[in-house]
């Protein structure tokens, strides 16, 4: 017992506290503030589809494309999402293989967020597309004239890898949530409690339930784990099966993964820090928790450094003349100031972090994960946009210059993404009951069980 | 549909009917006809050359400038589709410029008036009947004896025979005037020779050409055919390439051609002349060199800013290459002292005997005056000597200076009647609007030379309310009587044809008219070439021209290539298709020199104000090296007050601040000095040139002409120049993707890719190209390509299927300025990135190797052009299907071809349906296709025929000999793309050692 | 909610070990038919309750399976049914394709899975048996189905094993 309560992995709660604490951030009412928050987000989602309405009336043209430029704040965007779409299902599955028992007072949040990151990524290739009403053509269906999509488009694999990983880690989440649901319906009433009932599937947590449910809970996060590293990797295949220099890296897939998880623990690092103290789980999500994230954040950052560095030294190394001008361009280019803030928001700002002074305090915690996030967008920026501006002709280089369609779907991306979560946050148990139980050893006779 | 037809005043019934009538010979349609159709024309009978679906070619003659050029009009179910060169014309031989093509964009022009129009009381325009209008011209034109002035801007032709005629009974007064009609020249040769007349020059024979300002691949003379010839004996026939040389104080297009440019300020061209004739002759003990005396090298170095040496060099060279051919004039270098600049290269050209070699007298371009004789008429008219004027295809209250207060002087005639098609400067000032047939709508003929008879057809149905001005005279002379009661013919197609069968009488021509109708024409070869007689010569004195104005530079308009005098900025495919120089579109623009736009602190796209004695003028900055830092050049034909929708408002004539005053008889339009102030305004610039260096990537590649001569490969050129990346494939990666593109080959035999099929290819000599752009436009016709306007342009979304890259070589560090050119379209791949990465295979390669694009199935994501390494690929941003073409703009658009909706990609198809249809015909005769059966729209309107297309799989086929060409070469073979397209390296004829190919590989 | 209700004996326990033992006891006297409620997974209870390994894992290998060939199966009779060429690259290539096959593995592989949860949970019906909502706070519920007969035996039982609520559900 004395062993454990040093533990700091481990809650200091008894099982009946975990049941009251986490069901109480879902029967308080609100306050003020979260309609506000939830309002605001509602208008940017509202944004986000009219924009895109114009886009369909008027064609996409309204947005800020200049050739040769031909991909630019969507796709920027949309890596961006499915790249915050990874901290979840890594937190959650391979972290859950490795037995990492800190991951549990968090996951359930992360991996929230990384449906959503994912809902909101999928929307992006519909909208970039010029003729949006047929982005069903990109999709093997059966059809009359035996029409089938190009397997060996690096978007076809795009299609499939985005479709499975938001079917499967969406499935994984509410997999996990069935038990906690069942919970919050014996906590509730009145209509309440139909609807948690109906959403419980019947949950009584009898042995023939649980014998069933940890073992299939396994074996999604075995079928997870190689997912997370594929989708992202898939991705990065987009912009590295082309020859576009600085975009045709064999580095890529690994360098796009461990951008994509340092980006999503910033993500989660972003919401998780007010979120705790808004639901007043201090108790369960302790400063270790985000100390851990934060080692998470600096190894992945390294990782990026690294690979930044590597990105210069092949395009020195491989004496192609293309690739050099590109990279150089990068940063003294046009758009200097794009490549800048992407090597110090990313590989300098998370140095930072070897400090524990830093790394415990979560006000500079948080500042950093804001610099992260920016800085994970400008990385994406400096990918797909300021590669192309330069590539093989130089008659045809070019600059884009953004409208206001782009930020309004950018700004919207925001809107719907948060509309999500805080809809989740406040109606679903936003810490895993259970498995946080689980963890709680049961009270015996004999020992002086706490809390009584 | 139908208030649209009222609208466009066509639909298709009546073009039935022109099928029918046209169709036979056209021996039945009146050009005047304008009564519409009300019974529907059944295809039960079908009518001798009309068939749904297969073109009809009908041989005529372009009436957009008086060089009078042969064109082939293409006709789908009765509408005219495309214009292309005649090849049986003595002038353009096959080809066609950009200003021709665009004719198209006159005859179906929005802004097109639908019937005659008479200002009233109030001075707003009232639509009025035909009889009426005629009536009231009639009443005006009777009631005046002798106060009638005629302006006649339509050249030598039946029309403008009876036109004079016609005024002289009425003893008006006449002037066929052309803005641009080379009176310097002509005066000059009066001096010379003591004839008036032009002489035609032939480039093809030149060894040695220097040009004195005279931009003859631009607008100075019959440019195709000069450009046919300059690529003749300019482009590298295997060892023989002639040396052009331009001397000028601006690197106009014609001047990035040149070998050599001798940078000279405006007016000290004379000098360089003199000197070098005075050399030549000394060399060749010509006649001429007692009047050269004064004028050795030494003493003109120092005016002219070069030294002796250099001159003598050049004049040395001239004398040895023989015949050579030294030609000046055009607006460029119309100075004060251009007469004498003429008069100079007459005797330059005489001194190394090139007259009656190259320069050949006898088939004279048809005389047209200028401002010589419009300035006089003019001054007539304010003093109110004029009771009625008749402006007939011309618009000189716009091409004239607004400094001579022409249209104070027009106001001053009392009835003032218009031709104009649309509402030009001219016809918006005058009270009664006669809109002319256009040229494809009616009878009529050019005589551009002695022995050339270009005739006019009606192919289609008028597609606005015109009429005939020949039937306009006829019928009101009928009401007038008296004089002019003679010219009764019961249409001017009678009369015409009257006057053919006389002609075709005649010794020079017997033939029949149908068969001269079918090919465009009557035309005798004129062997006759003259030799003129020196007019003996006393020792010359010139003056250096003097400048108006105490502006520290001298301002120097040049006609812009795409507008000529401005009759070319109403046409869309002529706004958008970028001057080949600046490569702005939709705009114009001031050229400063960096050095002075350093000084004066201006950027590009800052509006500057220019101040001339003779008016003001804001323009935008254009930084170009090109220009002397002490000279402005500006072109002419924008800023438009009138003349549709397309034009109006649109840039500014720098004709605003030259100056009228003169009494040589020619608008000497380099005579003005302006001072320059910045107004903080800022207008972005249209330019589609994104980095105009090529920063070594060898995308033109080039070579002295020794090299070229040693049958070098560009590779080795360049490696034994020592410059750049000698092998593109270095041995290693040679080794490495050894057999790797056969064995993908072999894997790629699947299905239909199994069989036997032909590979087109084409290949490009970029030592004939010169830029003109011809071929861009013929790609729009040729391809529906949608204009984009100025907004899109600004975000370089136009969709330019082909586009002329050009760079800049030097000038910088003392190395010479020089321009590079090539046209690049999409190169059809072998290994084709664009088409992996299409995730539905709307991009996909064919049978055929061709590198297609599926319209109907492309979604959008764009891929494409992103792995596309040429760019060449262009996306629908907006609905520019919807924008491009109002009505009845719409009609000209090629039935084979679809037109592509918004969010789609696009791209060049090697004009597939040329190749389909060529291949159906085969078919149905049951023969295998000949070589050159297809020809690609751009290689069918090429001037310098620089462009090759063929089946790569054919041995004998002329593509293949052109890649087989030790010239030839891939773009980006880094890339191993495999491109279908090959470049035949250009070749410059200078010495090895002044090579500058430093940013090319 | 007409079913047939299940008469028998229900025990909520505070402490786990008690929970166990009782579960061994009933085990031993031939109650095999239990239900045990627990808010949490328990390494002990299972033990206690000793059922074999869940058969779970078989779905998610059938499913692997099906899905990694689907997806090589699809893009390759696709390509085939619908051949054109495209950047001079075979019809069929296997390494593009391999992402399909990977990625239906994991698609079809975890859906059959949490099919197996479903079904094989329901294998089981719980229908009829009494549940107390404690269960799923901090409470052990056993359930032994037995009739009047039997039904003073586990009683007497749970209340040894230190049950802190028995209740007959008769």
């Amino acid at each position: 017992m004395a062993v454990i309560a040093h533990d700091p992995s481990l809650p200091t709660q008894t099982h009946a506290e975990v049941t009251r604490d986490v069901v109480r951030t879902i029967t308080d009412k609100p306050a003020m503030g979260y309609y506000i928050l939830a309002g605001s987000m509602a208008f940017l989602t509202l944004v986000l589809f009219v924009t895109l309405g114009a886009m369909l009336k008027y064609g996409i043209g309204i947005a800020g494309y200049q050739p040769p430029v031909m991909w630019s704040v969507f796709i920027t965007t949309f890596v961006f999402w499915v790249g915050i779409g990874h901290a979840g299902t890594l937190i959650s599955a391979i972290l859950f293989l490795f037995r990492s028992r800190w991951r549990t007072a968090v996951y359930r949040s992360t991996e929230a967020m990384t449906v959503f990151a994912v809902m909101t990524a999928a929307l992006f290739p519909i909208i970039h597309i010029g003729r949006e009403w047929v982005f069903y053509w990109l999709i093997p269906y059966p059809n009359a004239r035996f029409l089938w999509p190009n397997f060996k488009s690096p978007l076809m694999w795009d299609v499939f890898a985005i479709s499975t990983y938001l079917t499967v880690s969406s499935t994984f989440l509410m997999v996990g949530l069935v038990p906690d649901i069942a919970a919050v319906r014996d906590h509730v009433s009145g209509w309440k409690k139909t609807v948690y009932a109906k959403l419980s599937l019947g949950w009584t947590g009898a042995d023939s339930q649980w014998r069933h449910y940890t073992r299939a809970y396994l074996y999604l996060a075995a079928l997870c784990t190689p997912l997370v590293l594929s989708v992202h990797s898939v991705v990065s295949w987009d912009f590295a099966m082309s020859i576009v220099p600085g975009w045709h890296g064999t580095i890529f897939a690994p360098y796009f993964v461990a951008g994509a998880i340092y980006s999503g623990v910033g993500m989660v690092l972003t919401l998780m820090i007010p979120l705790r103290k808004v639901l007043r789980l201090d108790q369960m999500i302790t400063e270790y928790h985000f100390d851990n994230l934060a080692k998470l954040t600096l190894l992945t950052g390294s990782i990026l450094f690294y690979a930044y560095s590597m990105e210069y030294f092949i395009a020195w190394y491989s004496g192609s003349l293309f690739e050099q001008t590109t990279f150089w361009r990068r940063v003294f280019g046009p758009n200097w100031w794009a490549g800048w803030s992407m090597v110090i928001c990313n590989a300098f700002m998370s140095q930072l972090l070897w400090f524990p002074k830093i790394r415990k305090n979560l006000a500079s915690l948080f500042v950093i994960s804001i610099f992260i996030n920016i800085g994970m967008w400008f990385e994406r920026y400096v990918i797909v946009v300021s590669s192309l501006t330069n590539d093989y002709v130089p008659y045809a280089w070019g600059q884009i210059n953004p409208s206001w369609a782009d930020w309004c779907i950018l700004a919207g991306s925001f809107g719907w993404f948060g509309l999500w979560f805080t809809l989740f946050y406040k109606n679903f148990p936003i810490v895993a009951i259970q498995e946080i139980k689980e963890m709680i050893p049961m009270p015996r006779r004999g020992a002086a069980a706490r809390g009584h | 549909m139908t208030d649209q037809a009222e609208a466009s005043g066509v639909d298709r019934r009546q073009f039935l009917k022109v099928i029918g009538t046209a169709g036979a010979g056209a021996a039945i349609l009146s050009g005047c006809s304008t009564e519409r159709i009300s019974t529907l024309v059944p295809y039960m009978v079908q009518s001798e050359d009309q068939v749904p679906g297969i073109p009809t070619w009908y041989a005529s003659t372009c009436s957009e400038c008086n060089n009078g050029c042969g064109v082939y009009v293409k006709t789908r179910e009765g509408r005219p589709i495309k214009l292309e060169g005649n090849p049986d014309h003595p002038v353009n031989a096959g080809t066609l410029c950009s200003r021709g093509q665009a004719g198209l964009q006159a005859l179906y022009n929005p802004d097109r008036l639908a019937g005659p129009m008479a200002k009233n009381a109030a001075g707003k325009w009232d639509a009025i009947k035909w009889d009426d209008a005629i009536a009231r011209f009639a009443a005006k034109v009777g009631a005046t004896n002798g106060e009638l002035a005629v302006i006649n801007g339509y050249s030598a032709s039946t029309f403008s025979t009876m036109l004079t005629k016609w005024t002289a009974a009425l003893n008006g007064f006449v002037t066929n005037f052309q803005p641009f009609s080379r009176e310097p020249e002509r005066l000059a040769n009066q001096k010379t020779w003591g004839r008036d007349d032009l002489p035609v020059y032939d480039f093809a024979a030149a060894k040695y050409i220097v040009s004195f300002g005279a931009d003859f691949l631009e607008t100075w003379g019959s440019v195709v055919e000069q450009q046919r010839g300059f690529a003749t004996s300019h482009g590298f026939n295997d060892g023989a390439m002639s040396r052009a040389v331009f001397v000028g104080p601006r690197l106009s297009l014609t001047a990035a051609n040149a070998d050599e440019w001798v940078n000279v300020p405006a007016g000290s061209e004379t000098l360089v002349a003199l000197a070098m004739a005075h050399v030549v002759a000394a060399k060749t003990g010509s006649a001429v060199a007692s009047a050269l005396t004064a004028y050795a090298p030494e003493q003109v170095a120092k005016d002219t800013g070069l030294t002796a040496d250099q001159i003598t060099k050049l004049a040395n060279a001239f004398a040895a290459a023989s015949p050579s051919l030294a030609v000046a004039g055009g607006v460029g270098a119309q100075h004060r002292g251009a007469i004498d600049l003429c008069h100079a290269v007459n005797l330059l050209n005489e001194a190394a005997g090139n007259v009656g070699k190259t320069v050949m007298f006898g088939a004279a371009p048809s005389a047209s005056e200028g401002y010589g004789s419009i300035q006089p008429l003019f001054d007539r008219m304010s003093q109110g000597q004029f009771q009625v004027v008749l402006v007939h295809d011309a618009n000189p209250l716009f091409t004239l200076p607004k400094s001579g207060k022409f249209t104070e002087s027009f106001r001053k005639v009392a009835f003032k009647v218009s031709t104009a098609t649309v509402l030009d400067e001219t016809a918006a000032e005058c009270d009664l609007i006669l809109p002319n047939l256009h040229g494809l709508e009616r009878w009529d003929d050019l005589m551009p030379r002695k022995g050339v008879l270009g005739m006019l057809q009606p192919v289609v149905e008028p597609v606005r309310g015109g009429m005939h001005t020949g039937d306009v005279l006829l019928q009101a002379s009928q009401k007038i009587g008296g004089a002019v009661a003679s010219f009764n013919a019961k249409s001017y197609e009678a009369y015409l044809k009257a006057e053919w069968e006389k002609s075709f009488k005649s010794s020079d021509f017997a033939t029949d008219m149908r068969e001269a109708l079918g090919r465009g024409g009557v035309y005798t070869a004129s062997t006759t070439v003259d030799q003129p007689k020196l007019v003996a010569t006393t020792a010359l004195a010139v003056t250096t021209p003097t400048f108006d104005g105490p502006g520290d530079y001298v301002l120097m308009p040049y006609p812009s290539m795409q507008y000529h005098d401005g009759r070319g900025a109403n046409k869309p495919w002529l706004l958008e298709n970028p001057d080949p120089i600046t490569k702005i579109t939709w705009q114009s623009w001031v050229e400063i020199h960096p050095d002075t736009a350093q000084k004066l602190d201006v950027r590009e796209g800052e509006i500057v104000e220019l101040t001339s004695p003779h008016g003001k003028a804001r323009a935008q900055v254009y930084v170009y090296a090109g220009v002397r830092p002490d000279t402005f050049a500006m072109p002419i034909g924008l800023g438009h007050t009138e003349y549709g929708r397309y034009a109006q408002g649109r840039g500014v004539n720098p004709l605003d601040l030259v100056g009228a005053a003169d009494g040589q008889g020619f608008l000497p339009y380099v005579g003005t000095k302006v001072s320059v102030a910045r107004t903080g305004d800022y207008h972005q610039v249209a330019r589609v040139d994104g980095t105009p260096r090529q920063l070594g990537r060898g995308i033109i590649q080039t070579m002295p002409v020794a090299n070229a001569i040693k049958k070098m490969t560009p590779e080795e050129s360049y490696k034994a120049i020592g410059r750049g990346e000698a092998e593109s494939n270095p041995e290693l990666e040679q080794k490495a993707i050894a057999g790797f593109y056969e064995a993908q080959l072999d894997a790629t035999k699947f299905g239909d890719y199994a069989n036997e099929h032909p590979k087109w290819g084409m290949a490009v000599d970029l030592s004939r190209c010169t830029g003109c752009s011809a071929c861009v436009t013929a790609c729009y016709a040729e391809n529906n390509i949608p204009t984009v306007g100025e907004e899109q342009v600004f975000r370089r979304r136009e969709m330019s299927w082909m586009r002329i890259e050009r760079y800049w070589e030097g000038g910088t560090n003392g190395e010479p300025l020089q321009a590079r050119f090539s046209p690049v379209m999409c190169q059809h791949c072998d290994n084709a990135p664009c088409e992996p990465v299409c995730p539905v295979y709307a991009s996909y390669h064919t049978a055929d190797g061709l590198n297609g694009q599926v319209y109907n199935r492309c979604v959008g994501t764009r891929y494409c052009s992103n792995n596309c390494p040429f760019k060449v690929r262009y996306f629908n941003w907006l609905k520019y299907n919807e924008s491009a073409w109002p009505e009845p703009l719409n009609l000209q658009l090629n039935p084979d071809v679809i037109t592509r909706v918004r969010g789609v990609m696009e791209k060049c198809t090697f004009c597939v349906q040329r190749i389909r249809s060529a291949q159906n015909t085969a078919r149905l005769e049951d023969r295998d296709l000949k070589d050159g059966e297809i020809v690609t729209a751009c290689a069918q309107s090429c001037p310098s025929g620089a462009i090759k297309f063929g089946n790569v799989k054919d041995p004998n086929a002329k593509v293949v000999q052109w890649k087989q060409n030790h010239r030839g070469y891939v773009m980006l073979e880094e890339t191993n793309v495999r491109p279908s397209v090959t470049y035949l390296a250009k070749v410059l004829n200078i010495e090895t050692a002044a090579f500058t190919g430093a940013e090319e590989r | 909610m007409a079913y047939r209700h299940v008469p028998g004996v229900l025990a909520s326990f505070e402490h786990i070990d008690a929970a166990c033992s009782a579960i061994r006891e009933l085990k031993s006297s031939g109650h095999d038919d239990l239900t045990v409620y627990s808010a949490a997974a328990n390494h002990e209870l299972e033990a206690a309750i000793g059922d074999p390994v869940s058969p779970v894992r078989l779905f998610t290998l059938i499913g692997g399976l099906v899905g990694c060939t689907a997806g090589f199966g699809l893009a390759m009779w696709m390509s085939n049914d619908w051949p054109l060429l495209t950047g001079g690259k075979p019809i069929v290539t296997v390494p593009p394709f391999v992402v399909f096959g990977f990625e239906l593995t994991v698609l079809i592989g975890s859906l059959s899975t949490v099919a197996g949860i479903i079904i094989l949970s329901a294998m089981k019906s719980l229908k009829g048996r009494p549940y107390d909502p404690r269960f799923s706070d901090d409470r052990i519920g056993v359930f032994v189905p037995c009739g009047a007969d039997q039904a003073a035996g586990v009683e007497m039982l749970f209340t040894q094993h230190g049950s802190v609520e028995v209740t007959r559900d008769a």
